[in-house]
């Protein structure tokens, strides 16, 4: 078999319309479906470490919206910067850090995938019908140096799934 | 061998994506983005001591108009004028050239009268330990204003936006 033939196929037509169809849903499929990311910083530790590769379903909530638990993708003034967070309380809930402790309208939240906690405290705040609370499970961490809190419902472009 | 109507149909899709793309690049929206990548460039040139850390405080100043504002958010107060940038600038160049500015995203509204412009983006700052080398990133999203003056853009207004609040 020559070389010719080994890279272009036996029909270099349609090995080029293959080339692009390929080309073309891989472009489609990473830009607007499965966006990969790269998480930076340590406030979603332990489950995410830093310098590791996700992916974000950009389809995720297209027919239903972010569920508490959630790891999603929040955007800042666009796509390539993204912050990390876990929907903690939904829209219209009031929220409150007590001692570290997550209360969703005045009842103790179970988050069993926070491993360390520091006594943090913040007031009660209520929820718009288009917001929601989000925090990074990191809660060992200062709250100063941790971004949490309400983000507005179309800044959430997608559910981190792997 | 390649077809007539091959090599012509190439030659037309050529020359629309160079048409395309010398219109884009002549915007104003081509020229804030350029801007701004100049005001981050400048900001990261690593100077650090005497004449020439006044020169660079004074070059970043000509990025900005003479009544500018700068808000940065909750903790911190506004500064206003173009001089206090300057001065700011002076004072923080040794410090800056530990971290990398990079703002992406950008996105400008220019107004139908091409006087103003609103931009939207995200400061990227890459910041290196000094004792250990290690590198952290940091994110904030700022609301710009931009007035077209003397056929340059320069920056009126920065605010810091609460993407988490």
């Amino acid at each position: 078999m020559n070389f010719r033939r080994l890279v272009f196929g036996a029909n270099p037509r349609r090995t080029s319309v293959r080339i692009l169809v390929l080309a073309t849903a891989a472009f489609v499929t990473l830009r607007w479906i499965l966006m990969p990311v790269r998480a930076e910083g340590i406030s979603m530790l332990p489950t995410f470490e830093s310098g590791r590769l996700h992916f974000v379903n950009r389809i995720a909530y297209t027919f239903a919206p972010p569920a508490r638990g959630d790891i999603v993708a929040i955007r800042l003034a666009g796509p390539h910067v993204l912050y990390i967070k876990r929907v903690v309380a939904l829209p219209g809930e009031r929220v409150r850090i007590v001692e570290g402790q997550v209360q969703i309208n005045g009842i103790g939240l179970d988050e069993p995938y926070v491993h360390n906690r520091r006594p943090w405290d913040t007031e009660e705040v209520q929820l718009s019908p288009r917001q929601y609370f989000v925090a990074g499970d990191n809660r060992g961490m200062s709250a100063a140096d941790h971004d949490f809190g309400k983000v507005d419902a179309e800044r959430i472009i997608g559910k981190v799934v792997f | 061998m390649t077809s007539r109507p091959a090599v012509a149909a190439i030659a037309v899709i050529a020359a629309v994506a160079a048409a395309v793309w010398w219109y884009t690049s002549r915007s104003d929206e081509a020229e804030i983005r350029r801007r701004l990548d100049r005001l981050a460039a400048e900001i990261n040139t690593g100077v650090t001591e005497g004449l020439a850390t006044t020169v660079r405080a004074a070059t970043i100043g000509t990025y900005f108009t003479d009544d500018v504002t700068i808000d940065l958010g909750p903790g911190t107060a506004p500064l206003h004028g173009r001089e206090t940038v300057v001065g700011m600038a002076a004072r923080l160049q040794p410090r800056t050239s530990v971290f990398r500015l990079k703002f992406v995203d950008i996105t400008p509204k220019v107004s139908s009268d091409r006087a103003s412009a609103t931009v939207s983006l995200t400061a990227e700052i890459t910041n290196t330990s000094v004792s250990t080398g290690e590198q952290s990133l940091d994110a904030r999203e700022f609301a710009l204003v931009m007035a077209h003056a003397g056929g340059v853009w320069l920056i009126s207004h920065v605010a810091a936006v609460e993407t988490i609040k």
